[in-house]
């Protein structure tokens, strides 16, 4: 009897210390998540494109959506930079009905966003850069910047997304066309 | 001997697969932490910035989100009805009620991955607030269901569970403090194809 008593404490002893550990296992988990992702959107988008090149993120433009629930009614599409190189510049002439831009770091946070009521004139026309950078962007701001949108970004890695509204099907061209004009290239300085 | 290596070894056991399997278990739930609550609706404010909670900060990792920013908008995911049934894909339901300040607004018919429901035909199982025909309150009733319906038809199609996304786009209430004094439509069921 004595010995059973010593077993059945001993099964307890283990299930306790069997739930601590699922405690620092659940911890540990949950904080390695999204240091070791394969799925993160910034993997999806480098499997289906370089840096510095626009990718449709909607299935419209055939196959799978690179990065999923968005919006039926919005087109969207992103480009990697990477600030270590140099600033990048986005640009996208032409007019839709709404167009927004978020621009996210290397693990898929937001850092800034903003839509083309911010813009000058509704177009859309930003640069991406560190803070270091932008102190000598403004000692002497070049006359083709003036008008556009500055994002400081304490970062390197990142993506700049543009999502654009399509209200009804008669928009899809305007605004496949609109996304065709946009560029994200590296800006000389 | 055998029988410490034997505790030693289903303790372990308890602590990997009770420890993933709850990692697993809290990021699959849809009403998460840091989830807020308004009806049937429940959004995420703060998934995707730097501010968000470790729960928030893995499910964006683990599923490639790129969550809107607060200048773009904020979304609404309803998966039941305000009876607190789950919503199906073979029911009817009718959307009523007033909508919260925004630029315009889009609402669609989702699967499980919050994707937009195939309908098989040209029409989206999707409606935006420039093309929706409104009460003389301002207030908006959508039908939504398999079968065309008057005013404005929300198309769905199918068998199984389904959501309602509402997102807002340039919208004060997508700053915490607009939140606290928002109502959003409610979810009716109407009847379900047998």
């Amino acid at each position: 009897m004595r010995s059973f008593y010593a077993a059945m404490r001993g099964l307890l002893h283990a299930v306790l210390l069997g739930l601590l550990g699922a405690g620092i296992v659940h911890i540990a988990v949950l904080l390695l998540v999204p240091e070791f992702s394969e799925r993160d959107a910034w993997s999806r988008l480098s499997m289906a494109s370089d840096l510095y090149k626009m990718t449709r993120l909607d299935a419209e433009a055939g196959g799978a959506p690179v990065v999923k629930s968005v919006d039926p009614l919005f087109y969207a599409t992103a480009c990697r930079f990477d600030l270590g190189e140099g600033m990048v510049r986005v640009k996208a002439p032409g007019h839709v009905p709404f167009w927004s831009v978020s621009v996210y770091d290397r693990s898929g946070h937001n850092i800034y966003s903003f839509n083309d009521h911010t813009a000058t004139g509704g177009v859309l026309d930003a640069v991406v850069l560190t803070p270091a950078q932008m102190i000598d962007v403004r000692k002497d701001l070049p006359e083709d910047l003036q008008r556009a949108i500055f994002v400081e970004a304490p970062m390197e890695e990142g993506i700049f997304v543009i999502r654009a509204f399509v209200p009804d099907s008669s928009w899809k061209p305007i605004v496949s066309h609109f996304f065709e004009q946009s560029s994200c290239e590296l800006q000389d300085f | 001997m055998l029988k410490t290596a034997f505790l030693t070894l289903f303790s372990l056991a308890i602590a990997i697969v009770g420890g993933g399997g709850s990692v697993w278990y809290a990021l699959k739930v849809q009403d998460g932490v840091g989830a807020i609550r308004i009806g049937q609706w429940t959004a995420f404010p703060d998934i995707g910035t730097p501010s968000a909670d470790p729960y928030s900060k893995a499910r964006v990792a683990r599923e490639g989100v790129l969550a809107l920013g607060r200048a773009e908008g904020l979304s609404f995911v309803a998966e039941r009805d305000a009876a607190g049934a789950e919503l199906k894909r073979e029911c009817t339901y009718t959307i009523e009620g007033g909508f919260p300040t925004a630029r315009f607004w889009t609402l669609y018919a989702a699967d499980q991955s919050l994707s937009v429901v195939e309908t098989g035909k040209s029409r989206l199982a999707a409606l935006q607030s420039y093309g929706v025909v409104r009460q003389a309150d301002n207030s908006v009733i959508i039908s939504a269901g398999h079968h065309p319906m008057p005013g404005n038809w929300l198309l769905t199609d199918g068998f199984g569970r389904m959501y309602f996304v509402l997102t807002f786009y340039d919208t004060p209430i997508a700053s915490s403090t607009g939140l606290s004094d928002v109502s959003l439509p409610h979810i009716v069921k109407v009847g379900c194809d047998a």
